[in-house]
This record gives structure tokens, sequence and C-alpha cells, in this order.
């Protein structure tokens, strides 16, 4: 797969594995994560039946605050904000109006909000966070993992932290044990030491 | 006694009819009739010598006659479930070519189909699937999983079985004890359309050659004891005495089977009625048929009895 430093699916069963390794190639493009994660090792074993997949992180995108994408003014009825591009302009009405209430704010056109509050401090408007995109990949990892994995695996155990993940699946219960030693085993293929 | 031969013609809405009366007069019977914009489907049964006159007289009107071998029968595509691991790619593209081949499809998503050990087939699942001509089982990946739960999906199924899975057709015949009736590799669980010939299409073509050989064994079998009545023939009278493809809005409401009639018509109101409308000579829809309520919603099944439990043939 592009994008991928290291992508490996092991399986005793060759075909599963040759379809395996495209029906993640396909989930994790069609859900954007190809450049978000940079080694992948997917085990399966049809017999116990058990799906495990661990991986590599490569890139966490960084908190998105209003002065990435516009600047504040401040004036005697309150701070003027000039849009830049609108792609977080909805999270951002939602926050405001979180903050303030929906009459306070006022967007006259396009490119401009208005918060009417006086004597508001335009440098604090624009630390304010808008969006977590590390919140929504999270979510998009295991979201993808889950997809990927055989349906009806319900019994899981799914660990995602800031620079690997992993999602150990299966329809019964496993040792712990045994999972722990076999997680050990194969985050030694994408270079992660527990 | 005529061969009727099942055909697919394709082509424009303009002057149809004429199409249509021709199909009429030849003694053949359209089993259905789609619109589609500008363009019209009939998927029909037409006496075998007749063919070469319908493409001459469709010509001026750029009709397409096709011969298409699946017209006329209902084929359940069974997906271990309708989740987004099962669907849309693989089950859709299956349940579609299928349908251009003539084949009326019926998808059919198990409430617990999926895993391995714990997968399952309840009772209203096997009697619908025990409704159709035969049921297409759509299952994964790994030969293990496989050979694990077929013989829990396939308990009680009475109608020929064409197993699809990802590994080769040699490998699926192996592993399936009993046999079935059919088997084609290739087919798996993916997660993506079916667009490339090579290793897609392909298998989809091998599909329907196997469907089509599985359904050809089954008309011989009919063929043995032959029915009262031609289905697609039963179909005609009924929907010429209740006006059912006028009135309905079902897409199908009335679907042929090789040997039943699915009609899309509350059993409880319209059982007798149907079973009391005349054929010919005094003869009943009742008396040659049994007439029963369907799994399928409220639906009405009728079940064509052979010449020799009736001894009557129209």
């Amino acid at each position: 797969m592009k994008g991928l430093e290291y992508f490996e699916v092991e399986c005793i069963e060759p075909v599963g594995a040759e379809i395996y390794k495209k029906i993640a190639d396909d989930i994790l493009r069609d859900l954007n994560l190809n450049q978000s994660i940079g080694r992948l090792h997917i085990y399966i074993d049809p017999e116990t039946p058990l799906f495990l997949a661990v991986g590599v992180i490569k890139q966490m995108p960084g908190l998105v605050h209003i002065h990435d994408f516009a600047s504040a003014l401040g004036t005697e009825e309150g701070v003027v904000l000039d849009i830049g591009a609108e792609t977080y302009l909805s999270p951002m009405l939602s926050v405001l109006w979180d903050t303030y209430g929906r009459d306070i704010i006022t967007q006259p056109d396009r490119f401009t909000v208005k918060i009417m509050v006086p004597g508001l401090n335009p440098r604090e408007i624009e630390e304010m966070v808008v969006v977590d995109p590390s919140e929504g990949m999270f979510h998009d990892i295991i979201y993808a993992l889950q997809w990927i994995a055989p349906e009806g695996f319900k019994i899981r155990r799914e660990i995602i932290g800031e620079e690997y993940f992993s999602y150990v699946a299966s329809e019964n219960t496993l040792d712990e044990e045994e999972i722990d030693e076999l997680l050990k085993e194969k985050f030694a293929y994408v270079g992660v030491t527990l | 006694m005529t061969v009727l031969v099942p055909i697919t013609y394709k082509g424009g809405v303009y002057r149809h009819d004429i199409v249509i009366d021709l199909i009429d007069d030849l003694g053949g019977y359209i089993v259905q009739k789609h619109m589609i914009a500008q363009e019209v489907v009939l998927q029909s049964l037409v006496p075998k010598d007749d063919i070469e006159l319908i493409r001459k007289i469709s010509r001026p009107l750029a009709g397409e006659v096709t011969e298409a071998p699946l017209v006329g029968t209902e084929i359940a595509v069974v997906s271990p479930s309708l989740e987004i691991h099962h669907l849309p790619h693989t089950s859709c593209d299956v349940a579609e070519y299928l349908r251009s081949a003539g084949a009326k499809t019926n998808m059919i998503g198990l409430a617990r189909g999926f895993g391995k050990r714990i997968a399952n087939l309840n009772i209203e699942e096997r009697d619908i699937i025990n409704e159709h001509d035969c049921a297409v089982f759509m299952l994964g990946n790994f030969e293990t999983c496989i050979e694990y739960k077929l013989p829990t999906l396939r308990r009680g199924i009475n109608v020929p079985i064409i197993l699809t899975g990802r590994p080769s057709t040699e490998a699926l015949q192996r592993i399936t004890d009993p046999p079935v009736d059919g088997y084609v590799g290739g087919i798996g669980r993916i997660a993506h359309r079916m667009n490339q010939q090579e290793g897609e299409i392909d298998h989809l073509d091998t599909l329907v050659l196997e469907v089509s050989a599985v359904i050809s064994r089954k008309r011989e079998e009919v063929a043995k004891d032959s029915l009262s009545i031609n289905p697609a023939r039963l179909m005609a009278v009924l929907d010429d005495a209740m006006e059912i493809t006028t009135r309905s809005t079902h897409p199908a409401p009335i679907v042929v089977q090789i040997r039943a009639l699915r009609v899309k018509l509350p059993y409880d109101d319209y059982a007798d009625s149907i079973a009391a409308i005349e054929i010919e000579n005094g003869v009943k829809i009742g008396d040659i048929t049994q007439i029963l309520p369907s799994r399928m919603r409220d639906y009405i099944l009728i079940r064509i009895r052979p010449f020799s439990e009736t001894k009557i043939m129209v």
C-alpha cells in the first residue's frame, strides 16, 4: 500500500492473507488513514479464530485554533472575525454559540463573523480550540479496524495511544496472558517494544 | 408441445407494444416488464423457433434480443449479514449480475450468519430460502471458517445451493461434505466494487454459468413429471383475471419460479378468490395448485402440482 512504510498480513491461509491485504488497503484509503498510519501488521488465525492488528501512527494532527484560519479584530461592538478558509467554519460557530449564545453571534456575510460582546480580547478569541483532529482519528482508526476485522468478532481489546495502537478481536474468550505475549511478538514487527 | 426459451428484449419505449403483441401471438409469455426512463426490458419465455422472427421485427425499433438463461427463476442471494462487512460489495454485485441474466433475485441478509462458531440460521430464514428456486451462499475468505459454518447455514435447506467463497473452486469442493449443487471460487469478501475483468467479472460469469447449470438440472427434474400448467401461463391467467400487474405498485407483483408463483397480495384477503379463478374448461387454479401463505411478508405462494397428482394438464 502506498504511504505505509511497512504493511503485512500474516495468516496460515495465503489466499485469505492476500485478500485481507486488499480489504485493509481499500478501507484505510476510504477513511483517508493511509497517510496517518506508518506501519501496520495484521495477524489472522482462522482456527481460533483471532484477528489482531498492531500499528504505528505516523503523524498526529495538531489542535485547530481560530487563528489557524481566521483573524480577529477588536471593535467597539465586539470582535469581528475575518474567515480565511471555511473548512472549520461550522465547528467554530458551534463553539462560539456554546460559549456566548446564538443571538450574540452574527454572520453578515460568508467570510465575516461578529461576536457582539464589548470589551472582548481578540487574542483570546484567536486562541480558542475549534477541533481536535486526533479525536476523530482515534475514532476512525478503531472504526477502520472493526470494519477490516471479520464481522461477529465481538470480544475485543483495543489500545490506542499517541504513537501506536493495537486491536484484538475474536468470538471466543481469550487468555489475557497469551494475548499479551502475542501482542508483544507482533508489535516487534512494527518496531515497538512494549 | 412447443419448447419455450427464456429471452430478454431490450429496446426503446416507442412502439414496444408491437413486440409485446408479437410475443403474445406467438404463444410466449412476458414474465416481467421494466420501464426504465426511455428503455423497456422484457423478460420473456418465447417459442424457440420464433426468436429469429422477434429479432427481425424488433430490428427497426432498435430492439435487442438476447438469451437470458435465468428468466423465470427466483434466486436467493444469501449474505451472512447486512452489515458494512458484507454489503454492498460482492452481494450486490452478484445479485445485480444474476439479475442481468434474467433472474429475479432476493437478497437475504441473515440475522446471525456472521462469525465462525456463532453463525446461525433461524427458522424464518430457512423457510424463506426454501421458497426460492436455488440459493447462492456468499461466504468469506477462509477455508477453515467456510468448512466450519456451512453445515450450520445449510441445515434444513432443501433447494439447490451454490456456494461461493474466496478459496478456489477445488478447495470449496474439498471442504464441503456432503456436496452442494454448485461451487464458484474466487468470490469472497472484498471492500470495493468488482470492476476488473480478470479475477472479478470472470468469476461472476462463472457464477451465472454455474447457476444456469443448476437451474437446468432442476428444470429437467421437473420435466420428468410435468407440471399441470406452465408457471408463466398461470401468471398470464391470474393477471388477466385480477389485473395485478396494472393495479399493483410492486416492481414485480407476480414472480415466476420453476414450479411456483409468488403473488404479492395479502394471503387472507385473496387466497380464496385466486383459487376460484377458472383457467379453461372448468379447471380452476385451486384444482391444480396449492395456495400457501408465503413466509415473505403476507404474500401468497402458489405451488403448481404435477400431472401425476392432478391428472389434469392445461
